[in-house]
């Protein structure tokens, strides 16, 4: 068997080659070798790419690896060549994307419900930007479509994998601690108004 | 009351509902029903007077908005013994769509961030790499004891060849004749006797050595019988043709030797083919073994 670092030197040669995320399934198919094993070489030349430093830096799309430049080094590059900036996407874009990327798979019907608005244009823009798409059907009435991201998501919002998406209740936690401190003013004194919601936390 | 508005930057109801909110810094578990409904019809009085088309979605939450604050109003039943209030509050449906909607908000700016930053990062496009996937040149990895026997089975495959050859021929369309070429030949300097005429003029297809031979054979025939007469004035020159004093002679074939001038036109050709046939089989067949 191969040693460890001349496998980790081919898969970065490999890389340069493939341009695209290079799947560890492809890599490990070249090698004849176990995917986990091959998974942990691309971790570890990641590492090492991120601990020198290099103006390279190796990203990971879905259990795919592909070499990108350095964040900061964006500016040196956009005076180099300008290259052309990706339309920003709209808020309501965002929101929609959000949804989809959290509560995937989720039917339309259960985003509208969330955003108390249609979603059909923006869904068909997510859509054509690939960055969403079909995922089968929902056994509710109707079946309707079943929508979830794909890893053109993952690359253009720089995760390699779904699971990488800070956890929703994080976010949920900046409101909680925002009303904890609404609930200790009054309990500082405050009469608390008839009608008034009381919240356990 | 103030407030300002970017008409854009409402997705929805419930966008504008949490604006309004966190505009007058209320908590979100304890709206001022009455205030923010205000509100809310002010904007969407506002945007009618612009005669700007308001969504059916912002009159559902504004209906929504007036029933609560007409529940609001309501006493409340609260329970005798801890003095809780029994009935549930009936912003709470309310507060809870939009603590769901704020939270992908959140996640919406969250990606936005991402977003951003990942601008920054630059992938190379997929670069054409066909150069590498091109199919190489093949090459024959044979040892000398394949080759030599590679090799034999070719001339084992000639042979058999041959050998079908040897019992079948190819049967061509019958070409000029002598006897066909001698009366054309004749009818041409009979027909305008005194004349004279070029041996290439007799020749019909130039480019056929056969043809060039028949015209030849026929004219050194007709001489001998002194149909025509025959002028070269140089070696190499030009044959001159016109009609000799036996025009009107008919030439007789069955001389012994005739066909066998026919046959070595045929076997020249023969000989030729045969030559540019051997290179073919050197270079296709052997690589096809």
């Amino acid at each position: 068997m191969a040693s460890k670092k001349s496998i980790k030197s081919a898969l970065e040669s490999m890389m340069f080659v493939w341009g695209e995320p290079l799947d560890v399934k492809t890599a490990a198919d070249v090698f004849n070798m176990n995917r986990q094993e091959i998974y942990d070489c691309f971790l570890e030349l990641q590492k090492e790419y991120e601990q020198e430093g290099r103006g390279i830096v190796i990203r990971e799309v879905n259990k795919a690896f592909q070499f990108v430049t350095r964040e900061e080094n964006a500016d040196y590059i956009e005076r180099l060549c300008t290259p052309v900036k990706a339309r920003r996407l709209s808020q309501s874009a965002l929101e929609v994307l959000a949804i989809v990327a959290y509560k995937q798979p989720v039917t339309k019907g259960e985003i509208e419900a969330i955003r108390g608005i249609k979603c059909d244009r923006v869904m068909d823009g997510l859509i054509k930007k690939e960055l969403v798409c079909e995922k089968g059907r929902s056994d509710a009435v109707g079946r309707p479509i079943l929508y979830g991201t794909t890893d053109a998501f993952l690359k253009n919002f720089g995760f390699s994998s779904l699971k990488e998406l800070p956890p929703i209740d994080d976010l949920e936690g900046v409101m909680a601690a925002d009303v904890e401190v609404e609930v200790e003013k009054d309990s500082d004194g405050n009469p608390i108004m008839e009608g008034q919601m009381k919240i356990e936390i | 009351m103030s407030y300002k508005v970017r008409l854009q930057s409402f997705e929805g109801p419930f966008d504008l509902l949490v604006y309004l909110i966190e505009n007058a810094e209320m908590s979100i578990y304890d709206i001022r029903i009455s205030e923010i409904t205000s509100q809310y019809l002010a904007y969407i009085r506002t945007m009618q007077e612009m005669d700007v088309y308001v969504g059916s979605e912002f009159m559902v939450l504004a209906s929504a908005l007036i029933e609560i604050k007409s529940k609001m109003i309501l006493p409340r039943v609260v329970d005798p013994g801890d003095g809780s209030v029994v009935e549930e509050d009936p912003r709470s449906e309310l507060v809870a769509r939009l603590l769901e909607y704020k939270k992908f908000k959140n996640a919406a700016e969250m990606l936005q961030e991402k977003e951003e930053r990942c601008s920054h990062i630059y992938a190379k496009p997929q670069e054409d790499i066909s150069a590498y996937l091109e199919q190489p040149d093949e090459y024959l990895s044979l040892d000398l004891r394949q080759f030599a026997g590679a090799f034999n089975l070719f001339l084992q495959k000639k042979q058999k060849v041959d050998s079908v050859r040897r019992h079948y021929t190819r049967i061509e369309r019958e070409r000029a004749r002598m006897e066909e070429r001698i009366s054309y030949i004749a009818s041409m300097v009979r027909k305008s006797l005194g004349q004279v005429f070029s041996f290439r003029e007799f020749i019909r297809d130039k480019k056929d050595r056969y043809d060039v031979v028949v015209t030849f054979m026929s004219l050194l025939e007709m001489a001998k019988n002194r149909i025509v007469q025959v002028d070269q004035a140089s070696t190499y020159g030009d044959i001159q043709v016109s009609a000799g004093q036996n025009v009107d002679g008919t030439v007789s074939l069955d001389m012994p030797g005739m066909t066998d001038f026919a046959d070595f036109a045929e076997a020249a050709e023969a000989a030729e083919g045969v030559k540019t046939q051997k290179g073919k089989g050197q270079e296709g067949e052997l690589y096809g073994q």
